[in-house]
């Protein structure tokens, strides 16, 4: 396809930490989109795959003044200084300069794992058994989207399929442009809060470019300079500070994962 | 990383990155290459021996390659530097032709009869440092063999590999080989010349040869007064090889050595100390 | 049969007392294989890294022997090069410790990534703005060019000098030695400097993240010199080893006595520069990443105490007594220095490599750990044990140390 006269897309979303629950509902539909295997038994949250990890943190504080929140981490899509695209030694990492996603090619991958430790996310995650569906389970796979084998990288690419989807439809009915309703990612549509917006944060009359101008909009870790475009945001302050402070000293929050 | 590879493009970090890496790449195939082909020309031209003895010769000690003018007292301290070939050194040329060596019979008092240090050395015969002997007989051939220096330090071989009739020997190449105790031990050729017959032993010669050009050149050789300060330093080398191995005897003393040293200290690396005095470390 | 093998004039333990030696590393490099192939057939699940700990030991077992074997390609250049001609009692040693290094880290690195198969990827369609294409290049080639530099020492042995394309062939390989040192030099330097590169372009992970000259992170130059520092150490302290374990006289006093200078010298200036991006690391690049630089060295035990030990335990100190005349000509002061600096590197590989790790950048994750499997170690183990090997070898058959003849005669 012809991308060079196309507008230059931005796709990005704002998560807003106020309506998140922690259900996982993310997590779940992200992994039947994608075709990430049911995990082996011996895996844990450190070796399992999960495109989206909902982390949880508090302020710190004791009862009766205990407040916590869930904070979904899919890859962050970084524009400037992409650190996992300039590690990658082949080229497995490419930032799509049409929609701006950052694509992960796994047949490429050698499983490296640099762009993992590049990464200040962790929002990668590393093929650490084969895939394996339990018999009858395989009738479940995604078919617009190919499974990973052992040993690569793989990551959150905003539901690629779904853009390529909704791209042939638009030129199955002449319109050079795809209608944003067409594109939305399967953690989008899942979240039963509605607490994801998904969209192009070029167009400045999207909904995920209001929501950024908004005020109480911020990125993970915007100190590094690798200007993600998933923006988060929430009306109370305590959360907007805590995640935007930096490193935490020892002794600080705990976290459990979704 | 060839243009027309996906990924491949023409900015000047992927052009400067490829060249280096190119240019490394030609460089250890280039070196390679020249290595192979200048191996395979010295191959084909027979230089094995030649360079054999050169590396052998570098790998002496210093003390091992004193000068035979260092021998005879015209220098206080000189070290070859030509594998012992004075045929093409300048030095060697201008000292023979500036002074008229006093060819006197190698004996002193005290010598026996016929005998230098102990040794049975005839003057009629000229030696080689690797301790053989060559006389040119009147019917133009040149006969070589170990000297008595030599064979007493081998005593009785297990075995004798000589060359074949025809061969072409090479000074400083390999004459002949020796096996004992399971050393193989290699006797440098005096001269250069062609093999005609071969003796052993009992025969009390081991090569005729016959000249490979017109004459037999043997100038490089050790004669005369020259035969007993260079044996005074072999039985010092000696000495020294078998102190080495804890045998601390003098052997200067207690006059000629036995038969069959070897024999006699079977304890001792002897592999290592002929190695030493046959001039193959 | 294995007498007519040594080198005329050298003395080596009988080979039953080999045998006995090399068996108990034969049995770990035997494990170390089985481990090897259990992560290659079964995944690298049977390791303990993990998406948040994706390098491991092995990663930082490849920066320390890389490290450490710079001792080869620097050798090389001060002998070649710069004409150090001292040097060439410990060439040859280095050039096999340089290949066990080298070699034992590629073929680690073939075992941890994810699809060796797929190592050829990186040739074929290489990202020139990544640090780890820069390695995989330099690594690969300098790897050539060390077995290049050992065939020599290899065609030396004494059987195969008896035959003569062989001898002809050592001969003339010798000859253009000087060619391949230098290409050797290039080469180490650049991925030295690549290795150090590897983490200090992490902008994700300020702990480790540098600022530098063009493309270069601070750390690209500071591994260059760390590694040239210590590669005269670990050749000095290796050489002291085989001397002491084969009780034999194997250089000339004064050789150790200038590896240790050389050293000495180099971890003098390490030091400074080390010092001098520390301070510009805690005082700018730390600050504005947005983190400050001692939360990271609040989590125990990777304290500051680290640091101290990293610069001055192990980096001030050491330089001090090998560019002390009087403590560098005793062998106890010498020994211990050029040990310290080993350790020295070690320790800042250690803290580049796994600490980056283990602190989170998230401002709600935690501090982690991580504990190697027993894969994981005894693959590590099985590259110590054919280091072992290869050495022992080479030492026993082939000629590593020329000056050891004369002394055994004087």
């Amino acid at each position: 396809m012809d991308t060079k006269n196309k507008k230059q897309h931005r796709y990005g979303m704002v998560i807003d930490l106020d309506k998140c629950t922690g259900c996982g509902a993310c997590m779940v539909a992200c992994a039947v989109e994608n075709n990430i295997p049911p995990a082996t038994a011996k895996a844990t949250d450190r070796t399992g795959i999960t495109w989206v990890r909902v982390y949880k943190f508090d302020n710190g504080l004791p009862f009766p003044n205990n407040r916590s929140a869930y904070i979904p981490m899919p890859c962050q899509q970084c524009g400037e200084h992409t650190p996992c695209v300039s590690v990658c030694p082949q080229k497995a990492v490419e930032v799509d300069a049409a929609s701006g996603i950052v694509a992960q090619i796994p047949v490429r991958c050698l499983g490296c794992r640099y762009c993992m430790t590049a990464c200040p996310y962790h929002a990668r995650y590393f093929n650490w058994w084969d895939p394996v569906w339990p018999a009858g389970m395989e009738k479940t796979l995604n078919p617009d989207v190919s499974p990973r084998m052992r040993g690569v990288v793989e990551k959150c690419n905003f539901c690629h399929e779904r853009l390529q989807a909704a791209r042939a439809k638009a030129a199955a009915e002449g319109r050079d442009e795809i209608d944003p309703s067409d594109y939305q990612p399967a953690c989008v549509e899942a979240c039963p809060t509605g607490a994801i917006t998904f969209g192009d944060l070029a167009d400045p009359n999207s909904e995920v470019a209001q929501l950024v101008q908004n005020g109480h909009a911020f990125r993970m870790l915007e100190t590094l300079g690798t200007e993600p475009k998933v923006y988060y945001r929430s009306d109370q302050a305590w959360v907007r500070q805590i995640a935007q402070q930096e490193v935490q000293k020892p002794k600080a929050k705990e976290k459990v994962h979704g | 990383m060839f243009p027309g590879v996906y990924g491949f493009t023409w900015e000047p970090g992927n052009l400067i990155f490829l060249g280096i890496f190119y240019s490394v790449v030609a460089i250890i195939l280039g070196t390679m290459g020249i290595v192979l082909v200048r191996s395979l020309k010295d191959f084909q031209s027979q230089k094995a021996d030649q360079i054999r003895w050169k590396l052998d010769f570098e790998d002496l000690p210093e003390g091992n390659r004193t000068c035979r003018h260092e021998l005879t007292g015209e220098f206080r301290h000189r070290t070859c530097e030509r594998g012992f070939d004075c045929r093409e050194c300048p030095d060697h040329a201008k000292l023979v032709a500036s002074k008229i060596r006093t060819i006197h019979p190698g004996y002193e008092t005290g010598d026996e009869e016929g005998c230098i240090l102990g040794f049975d050395m005839p003057l009629e015969r000229q030696y080689h440092r690797g301790h053989t002997w060559v006389m040119t007989e009147p019917d133009g051939t040149t006969t070589v063999g170990l000297d008595d220096f030599g064979s007493r330090l081998i005593g009785e071989p297990d075995e004798v590999r000589l060359p074949a009739a025809g061969t072409s020997l090479h000074l400083n190449g390999t004459a002949w080989h020796f096996k004992k105790n399971g050393s193989d031990l290699r006797i440098l050729s005096p001269v250069d010349g062609e093999v005609i017959q071969t003796g052993g032993k009992k025969a009390g010669w081991y090569l005729k040869l016959k000249p490979l050009g017109k004459k037999m050149d043997t100038r490089h050789l050790l004669r005369g007064a020259e035969i007993r300060p260079w044996l005074a330093r072999e039985m010092e080398r000696l000495e020294f090889s078998l102190a080495a191995d804890g045998v601390g005897m003098s052997l200067a003393d207690g006059g000629a050595l036995v038969e069959d040293l070897s024999k006699e200290y079977p304890s001792l690396d002897w592999d290592a100390v002929w190695g030493q005095m046959f001039l193959e470390p | 049969m294995d007498k007519q093998l040594i080198i005329r004039g050298l003395r080596r333990s009988p080979l039953s007392k080999f045998l006995l030696w090399i068996l108990p590393w034969v049995a770990l490099l035997g494990l170390g294989l089985y481990a090897g192939y259990l992560c290659l057939a079964r995944g690298l699940n049977q390791t303990n890294m993990d998406n948040r700990f994706a390098f491991g030991l092995w990663i930082y077992l490849d920066l320390t022997i890389i490290a450490l074997g710079a001792g080869a390609f620097f050798t090389g250049f001060l002998l070649y090069i710069l004409k150090k001609d001292q040097l060439k009692a410990v060439i040859n040693s280095a050039v096999v410790l340089g290949l066990i290094c080298y070699s034992g880290a590629i073929v680690v690195l073939m075992v941890d990534v994810g699809q060796p198969l797929r190592a050829w990827f990186t040739f074929w369609h290489p990202n020139v703005h990544s640090m780890l294409t820069e390695v995989t290049f330099c690594i690969t080639c300098y790897l050539t060019v060390l077995l290049v530099e050992y065939a020599p020492l290899v065609l030396r042995n004494r059987k195969l000098r008896q035959i003569p394309s062989l001898l002809v062939f050592e001969f003339h390989l010798h000859k253009v030695m000087y060619v391949l040192a230098g290409v050797g030099t290039f080469l180490s330097f650049f991925h030295q400097g690549s290795l150090g590169g590897l983490y200090g372009v992490l902008r994700g992970r300020p702990f480790a993240f540098r600022e530098g000259i063009g493309i270069w992170p601070s750390t690209f130059f500071l591994f260059i010199l760390s590694a040239i520092a210590a590669g005269p150490s670990f050749i000095l302290l290796t050489t002291w080893l085989v001397s002491k374990l084969s009780k034999k006289e194997l250089v000339k006093r004064e050789v150790l006595s200038l590896l240790g200078r050389i050293s000495g010298i180099l971890l003098m200036v390490y030091v400074l520069f080390k010092t001098i991006d520390t301070l510009i690391w805690i005082n700018h690049t730390a600050p504005a990443s947005g983190f400050n630089p001692f939360d990271f060295y609040s989590w125990e035990p990777f304290g500051t105490w680290l640091l101290f030990a990293e610069i001055v335990v192990c980096g001030l100190l050491p330089a001090i007594i090998l560019l002390d005349k009087k403590r560098r000509e005793q062998t106890g002061w010498l020994v211990s220095a050029a040990f310290l600096v080993c350790v020295g590197v070690m320790l800042n590989r250690f803290v580049f490599t796994i600490q980056t790790l283990a602190l989170p950048t998230l401002p709600f994750d935690r501090f982690l750990s991580y504990v190697p499997s027993w894969q994981e170690t005894a693959t590590f183990l099985a590259v110590v044990a054919y280091g072992v090997l290869i050495y022992s070898l080479s030492f026993r058959y082939l000629p590593l140390f020329p000056q050891e003849k004369e002394l055994r005669q004087s």
